[in-house]
């Protein structure tokens, strides 16, 4: 199996969660919730591009799921985080 | 090499890098609203990915997929940036607007 720019891109991307995740650690809430926000659309396209490059239909749709429900998740969190006070 | 495979490596290479640096980014702010300025350009990278998925594959479903991923990020992006800057502003103070003391003066001509 030869490596390919999208396999490439999925390391990228997978590295990138990193950050993601010590912030969502390491920080408050309000942080954490930006950093869980932009983890959610980073592990989307992971996906996406791991199924260009695997040739897996499936892939994509749970790419294209992840990103609506992280989107509706975090709108549901900045609610808990208003009410935080 | 094609002009095609070009295309798709400076496209899928420049969105991975453009997401990478809004993760970098996110974890190098110092609050809430500086990490705030890297959930934009995480949709700019998305765009960029799912144009390479369309350049390599053309009008497929997993072309269309891209595209609805694509679409969906830069359409969020703005408004999921503004929620979390609402709520956290809320959590903060009580009041998303402007106190008396924060208020920006306007010089009249």
């Amino acid at each position: 199996m030869s490596v390919t720019i999208w396999h490439l891109a999925a390391i990228a991307l997978l590295v990138g969660l990193g950050p993601c995740g010590w912030v969502c650690v390491r920080r408050g809430f309000a942080e954490g919730l930006v950093a869980s926000q932009l983890a959610g659309t980073v592990a989307a396209l992971a996906l996406l591009v791991l199924a260009q490059g695997e040739v897996r239909q499936p892939f994509a749709d749970l790419a294209l799921i992840l990103i609506v429900l992280s989107f509706v998740g975090s709108l549901v969190a900045a609610r808990f985080l208003e009410e935080s006070r | 090499m094609s002009a095609q495979h070009v295309a798709v490596d400076v496209l899928v290479g420049a969105g991975a890098t453009v997401e990478l640096i809004a993760c970098f980014g996110v974890a190098a702010m110092r609050d809430a609203y500086d990490r705030l300025h890297f959930v934009g350009p995480s949709a700019l990278g998305a765009l960029l990915i799912g144009a390479g998925v369309i350049v390599r594959s053309g009008p497929s479903i997993i072309g269309l997929k891209a595209v609805l991923i694509a679409a969906f990020a830069v359409g969020t992006s703005g408004v999921i940036a503004h929620v979390i800057a609402r709520a956290a502003r809320i959590s903060e103070t009580g009041d998303w607007t402007l106190r008396p003391n924060e208020a920006t003066k306007v010089e009249e001509e």
